[in-house]
């Protein structure tokens, strides 16, 4: 089920984020928060919510779209350990800011579906990892918080059902790798955010060695439709193996940037065109990052690629976080890559060779190349340099930081090869 | 067990190990900075990639655990290239110092660079600038050679406890680096440089001084403590350079005071000729003049004699044979550290190996500084800890140990029996009873409440009790020692399988000494006291130090006023000052010797590095001896004197023949049939004298080390130390004040800390303070009356 | 400051004890409550940083590491106002580069300055996630969307004489 016509898409996350004032709980309420909350604390269990979750098809929206439903199965039960529901809310993707509008207008979507997840996973400690940026969404969270414990949403006995669970909102404090789950787990306890070889997952081992889940925001938001409505509803949006919505952050050479929930299987091209108000220049985009700047380009080839977890790897790149940056040909390329390479050095947390050095090394040779100082050998330093990181190292950040060098030499090295020409020139 | 191929051989492991450890248990290679078998995985360094058929991209073998039926492949093209630029990764940033650079030959980088390399660099942008840090005495750094790899970081953590450097920023400026104010604050700081796999962190000691390659190696045995390690001793011709830990010995690492004490082999204290008193000084002489001389002094007189128990088997053995040989009637001391003599239930040395004691379900260390002890076991302690299993404490300080002590209690010495008593009342209660607890705990009127913590761990399956120094050292050892038996048979920790019992000893060789020397041993007070009362008309000091060391100093240096004294040894102390003739005897890097631990492993140095003046080994010196003195000289090669010593010992015996020297394990003499009563302390003076052990001051080697001088200089506590609450009942505060003992009255500069049991007069720095040694009790003298 | 200086108010300890709770161990609330210690001090001295290891019961190597790695935490002190300007990917396709020279010459610093009168410090940060926003300016940690060189020097006028004054409370 894709409508085409953006008046009459479905929205799952979203649903409220029009009304005014729906981040206080009174409001919230008379739109249906946490109105089949009562149900699920009485009348589900475990199995029937993890099994309405497997069935909804939902994946994860945080950037690898694994099945929700599946790791949460996956958390060992009655060890004798607590176990811990973390909500990633780092949101550090260079073009990703779908998780801000869900905190920022409708924090409590996002507190119900942590209690719902919560219950089912017998949580009893959960917290949301937010940007340290985000303090005003951070506040917004503390808030609404407050009043779900003033309303018994929260805390000991939730609705007078025998369940529990207190929610805390901890900041971070600049660091991008902390989105990385083991990164987040690792800032959690009070250290740098140095990402965590595996095994073990966190599911087993994660916050201080207990059995851990981390899902993003979106993720944790679209729980209380599912359970709401059921597992087949959910299955029924979009196509098969992608289902549901998705929130798309388009930003870049569009003339209406913005975040935009549409169901899975829209045409990127009706995303841009339809919604998004067309490209600021030209009528084709030059490129098309789908996925937030880790993933590699798209040329104006795939520019009708359905908006599915799987069309978008056929095209030979990822969906991520549905964080979709437009070039139009107005782009220079060379200096965009320039900066993300710069971004990735920056925030490599320095640990793996490949990356820690990789990465400055890939940022140094940009910024001669876009200065008008490189030279011909630099395109297979580049090249090797950027190839040897990924997929060699501890988390994905080298691979994201390859993604941008290795698609520039792929699809544009005449860009580069003009500006090598410029010394000489 | 889990099967997998590598290279196409089938393999077999434990499950659960990685893939490295596979490959390092099959013979194969395959290169790695960051792991280190000793310490957690980390996985930064990604140079141990590996290939497994089905996976997309190479693994980190190092953190990849086997699975059953993988197929790993170590050697691709693909894999060559990865190395490669891994290793291009690492050197952009590492500068090409390496003619320069001490760590040169024996640098994984530098190896690897040739191995797996590439033949040029690229890396044409500025490298980056880092800033060295200090770490003390012993460890210079160089940080523009790090890779990063954490092994320090992880070693200050989890080995050192100490925590005291770190990971600072990140990405390409990110840095290793330390906090510390003047040293680190671990005794184990040595090991640094030698598990730094480049030149960042380096031997200062050794600084500059040779390249690896010119270096001669001998194995050798560390008689700096109990643990007696095995050794590297490095020299350059016979110059010792470096001493460094033996790999796949039972334990990777050494401390500092083993590995920093050999710049004291070639110290102006070193005994290298024979030498005569002449006035006030001793002059060189031949060794027939010293020998003549030496005749003069002992011929027909009555002689006692004292040794150090940190001499060989061998070189004790030989000391026997002499005085068998010559003074028949000696009486003869070793050992510092013990006030009395009586027989103890379980006698000085460990029935645990380290590794043991490592695993029990529960640790209780009785009375001891472990950490300045022995910082092996206290390392092994730390592991323990983060394995999370307790490790309880009582003891008159709390001695800093840089890991989480689970239970803790201070005490004075004097509470020791209320202590034990309290502990039996409690295991009684449920139902665990030893024949003679009634009468032990009648004849104790105090219980004290530390017991607690005693009873609790004696209560669980298997527990390690670590007796330390404050209970052998005490007046009524025995009879303490004779309670501590009483409750770990009790509780079941006595069988031979199950044993617990483990008395810190104060050096080497204590399991064998009682059998090659207990006949006829005293303590070294009823020596000086002979002595002093005109009992005796000389004395031989074979190695020891009293002045210097240990319980006896005033008692010394009265009996070395009133008799002449011959000192036979290696370094001449702080006794030089008194005695009549020395001479040399080698040093243990010097000799090929048998040695054993606390643990009762035996340990052999074979390969002595050459002399350096007129010294010969202990055991030629006293038959030499012998000799001139007229007697029949019983041996005359070490064959025969290890003949004689399996004899005593038919243990060492059977394994010389056998080869197998290096397995025996020579269990600690048990006493069943002692039974002694705790004593009513006097309490003619209201504190405990408690005596700090200092790893970079005690024993004469020691301070004749100028870096663990001044390593001691740096770690130095004030002279003495009370709890605050002793002196605030005594209406003073800290500073100067007069303590009487029944030796007199001195003044003495006095601090608090909280970390001293109150009413406990803490000697934190021996030599300024040294002649409260003699005490067990004290006064501080002042105050409101 | 010596360490004696560097004290929490009662309330702040009181808050702290209170967040400590919330975590299984208190290492976790290191973070929090150094971004208290920098609102409550503007910055992080070392002082700060060995009173809060001793208030957490860590080593200050383990605040050390976790105020060197996180970008948010300064340890020297800066202008009263923060200036940050995104110049990611879709702040610089939508002009960031000319916005943040366009500010520099307003203040008359260079990225990374902090202009004499200790008013203002202009610094480049990376993505604020923000980008349907772009450019985006952050002024201490609130966020100013579709930032144009119009604005940002009408908003840096008012700053100045303290027409505005920007601030969202709140550091944990
Ligand atoms: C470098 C890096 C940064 C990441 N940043 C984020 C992030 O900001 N937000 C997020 O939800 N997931 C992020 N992820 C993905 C998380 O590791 C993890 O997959 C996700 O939080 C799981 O939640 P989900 O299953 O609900 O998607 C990042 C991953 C990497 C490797
Ligand atoms: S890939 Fe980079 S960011 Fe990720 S763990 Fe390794 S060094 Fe850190
Ligand atoms: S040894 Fe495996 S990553 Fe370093």
């Amino acid at each position: 089920m894709i409508p085409s016509d953006p008046k009459q898409v479905k929205q799952i996350c979203f649903d409220r984020i029009n009304i005014p004032n729906v981040h206080k709980l009174s409001v919230a309420r008379e739109h249906g928060a946490y109105e089949f909350l009562p149900t699920v604390l009485n009348e589900f269990d475990s199995d029937k919510i993890i099994d309405e979750v497997k069935t909804s098809g939902l994946r994860g929206r945080g950037g690898a779209g694994f099945p929700t439903g599946l790791k949460w199965s996956f958390v060992p039960r009655n060890t004798g350990k607590p176990t811990y529901l973390l909500c990633n809310a780092d949101e550090g993707e260079p073009g990703t800011f779908k998780d801000r509008d869900i905190m920022r207008f409708d924090p409590h979507l996002l507190i119900e579906g942590m209690i719902m997840a919560g219950f089912a996973l017998n949580v009893h400690d959960a917290y949301i990892y937010i940007r340290g940026e985000f303090l005003h969404e951070a506040n917004v969270l503390n808030a609404a918080i407050e009043e779900a414990y003033a309303a018994n949403l929260l805390g000991e006995n939730i609705l007078g059902t025998n369940y529990s669970m207190n929610l805390t909102v901890h900041r971070g404090a600049g660091a991008y790798v902390c989105g990385e789950e083991t990164a987040l787990i690792e800032s959690l306890e009070g250290k740098p955010g140095r990402p965590r070889f595996k095994p073990p997952f966190p599911a087993v081992e994660g916050f201080y060695a207990c059995p851990t889940v981390v899902n993003n925001v979106e993720t944790l938001a679209t729980v209380p439709a599912i359970l709401k409505h059921g597992g087949e509803w959910h299955a029924a949006i979009g196509i098969p193996n992608n289902t549901g919505c998705k929130i798309f952050s388009v930003s870049g050479h569009v003339n209406k940037p913005g975040n935009y929930e549409v169901p899975m299987g829209t045409s990127m091209k009706v995303l841009i065109e339809e919604y998004c108000g067309g490209l600021q220049h030209g009528t084709v985009p030059k490129v098309i990052i789908p996925g937030g700047s880790s993933t590699p380009w798209l040329t104006a080839e795939h520019y009708d690629v359905p908006l599915t977890y799987d069309d978008i790897m056929k095209a030979g790149s990822f969906l991520g976080s549905g964080a979709v940056i437009v070039m139009d040909e107005t782009a220079d390329l060379v200096a965009l890559t320039r900066r993300l390479s710069h971004f990735y050095a920056h925030e490599s947390c320095g640990q793996c060779t490949p990356c820690r050095e990789g990465t400055g090394w890939l940022d140094r040779i940009m910024v001669r190349v876009q200065g008008g100082a490189g030279t011909a050998d630099d395109v297979d330093v580049l090249h090797d340099a950027a190839q040897h990181m990924a997929g060699r190292t501890i988390c994905a950040l080298a691979e994201g930081a390859a993604a941008p060098v290795l698609s520039l030499l792929k699809f544009f090295p005449e860009d580069v090869k003009a500006r090598l020409a410029e010394k000489s020139a | 067990m889990t099967y997998l191929f590598i290279n196409d051989e089938e393999v077999e492991v434990t499950p659960g190990t990685s893939i490295l450890e596979a490959c390092r248990q099959h013979g194969v290679d395959v290169p790695y900075f960051c792991y280190h078998p000793e310490l957690s995985v980390a996985a930064n360094c990604r140079m141990c990639l590996v290939e497994v058929e089905g996976w997309p991209k190479p693994a980190a073998s190092c953190c990849t655990p086997v699975s059953e039926g993988m197929k790993v492949k170590t050697q691709t093209e693909g894999l060559k290239k990865d190395r490669e630029m891994i290793m291009e990764y690492l050197l952009i940033h590492h500068p090409l110092d390496c003619p320069v650079c001490d760590q040169g030959g024996s640098c994984k980088l530098q190896d690897y660079t040739v191995k797996h390399g590439a033949s040029r660099g690229r890396y044409a942008e500025p490298k980056r600038a880092v800033i060295n840090y200090e770490l003390g005495p012993f460890v210079n750094t160089c940080m523009t050679r790090c890779i990063h790899c954490t092994r320090c970081v992880r070693f200050a953590d989890e080995v050192a406890g100490t925590g005291d450097i770190g990971v600072l920023n990140r990405a390409d400026h990110m840095t290793i680096a330390g906090i510390v104010e003047e040293a680190l604050e671990s005794e184990l700081s040595g090991n640094l440089p030698d598990i730094c796999p480049v030149g960042a962190l380096l031997d200062k000691p050794s600084h500059d001084v040779s390249r690896p390659w010119e270096l001669d190696r001998h194995k050798s045995t560390c008689t700096q403590c109990p643990h007696g390690c095995d050794i590297q001793i490095e020299s350059r011709g016979d110059v010792v350079v470096r001493i460094q830990p033996i790999e796949d010995s039972p334990e990777p690492w050494i401390c500092d005071r083993g590995r920093y004490v050999y710049d004291a082999f070639r110290s102006d204290n070193r005994i290298l000729q024979p030498k005569l008193r002449q006035g006030e000084q001793l002059v060189a002489a031949s060794w027939d003049d010293a020998f003549a001389k030496t005749v003069e002094l002992l011929k027909d007189k009555r002689v006692g004699i004292l040794f150090s128990p940190d001499w060989s088997i061998e070189g004790q053995t030989a000391i026997r044979l002499m005085r068998d040989a010559l003074f028949p009637e000696a009486k003869i001391a070793y050992g510092l550290h013990r006030r009395d003599m009586r027989t103890f239930a379980f006698e000085e040395g460990f029935s645990m190996t380290t590794a043991q004691i490592e695993a029990a379900d529960h640790v209780v260390v009785i009375g001891s500084d472990l950490r300045q002890r022995l910082p092996l076991v206290m390392q092994r302690l730390r592991k323990r800890g983060r394995a999370g299993k307790p490790v309880s404490r009582i003891g008159a300080m709390n001695y800093r140990t840089d890991m989480q002590i689970d239970r803790d209690a201070l005490i004075r010495p004097r509470d020791w029996a209320a202590v034990i008593a309290r502990a039996m009342e409690q295991v009684s209660e449920v139902g665990k009873q030893a024949s003679g607890f009634e009468a032990w705990m009648a004849a104790v009127p105090e219980r004290h409440e530390a017991g607690k913590i005693l009873a609790d761990a004696l209560l669980s399956d298997g527990c390690a009790l670590l007796v330390g120094e404050e209970i052998r050292a005490h007046e009524d050892a025995a009879a303490l020692i004779h309670g501590l038996d009483l409750l770990m048979r009790a509780c079941g920790h006595a069988e031979s399988e199950s044993d617990g019992r483990n008395l810190l000893p104060e050096g080497m060789n204590r399991q064998v000494l009682s059998a090659t020397h207990g006949d006829v041993r005293v303590s070294p007070g009823d020596l000086f006291a002979a002595a002093s009362a005109g009992e005796l008309d000389a004395l031989i000091v074979i190695g020891s130090d009293p002045i210097g060391d240990g319980l006896f100093p005033t008692a010394a240096k009265a009996a070395f006023d009133k008799v002449p004294v011959v000192q036979i040894g290696s370094i001449s102390g702080e006794l030089a000052d008194r005695v009549d003739v020395q001479l040399p005897a080698a040093a243990y890097s010097e000799i090929e010797g048998t040695f054993v631990n606390m643990e009762g492993r035996v340990r052999v140095a074979s390969q002595p590095i050459k002399s350096l003046g007129e010294e010969r080994p202990l055991w030629k010196v006293m038959m030499r001896l012998v000799q001139v003195m007229g007697g029949e000289v019983p041996v005359v090669s070490l064959d025969e004197l290890r003949a004689v010593v399996a004899e005593k010992l038919p243990e060492l015996g059977e394994a010389w023949k056998a080869g197998t020297i290096d397995q025996v394990l020579l269990k600690p003499r048990r006493n069943r049939n002692v039974d002694y009563l705790p004593a009513k302390p006097s309490d003619a003076f209201d504190l405990d004298v408690v005596s700090r052990y200092s790893l970079y001051r005690e024993g004469m080697w020691a301070r004749a080390s100028a870096l663990l001088s001044e390593a001691g200089r740096i770690h130095a506590l004030d002279d003495l130390l009370v709890h605050p609450d002793t002196l605030q009942s005594l209406g003073l505060e800290a500073g100067e004040h007069t303590v009487r003992t029944f030796l007199g009255e001195a003044r003495y500069e006095i601090g608090t800390r909280e970390d001293v049991s109150p009413g406990v007069l803490f000697i934190a720095k021996r030599g300024v303070a040294g002649d409260l040694s003699d005490v067990s009790v004290a006064s501080i003298e002042g105050g409101r009356s | 400051m010596s360490s004696e200086t560097v004290r929490f108010s009662d309330e702040r300890l009181a808050e702290i004890d209170k967040l400590v709770k919330r975590y299984p161990s208190a290492q976790s609330a290191l973070m929090p409550v150094l971004h208290m210690a920098q609102e409550d001090f503007g910055y992080l001295s070392m002082d700060t940083q060995k009173m809060i290891a001793e208030l957490l019961g860590l080593r200050l190597m383990q605040v050390r590491e976790v105020v060197t790695f996180y970008t948010m935490f300064r340890e020297q002190p800066c202008g009263s106002y923060l200036l940050e300007v995104c110049t990611n990917a879709g702040c610089m396709l939508n002009g960031a580069y000319e916005l943040a020279e366009h500010m520099c010459n307003t203040l008359g610093i260079k990225m990374g300055e902090t202009t004499e009168d200790g008013l203002f410090t202009i610094a480049e940060v990376e993505c604020a996630g923000a980008c349907g926003g772009a450019p985006v300016v952050q002024v201490n940690n609130v966020y100013h969307e579709h930032a144009t060189p119009e604005s940002m020097d009408a908003l840096i006028t008012k700053l100045r004489t303290g027409q505005e004054a920007v601030s969202e409370g709140g550091a944990a």
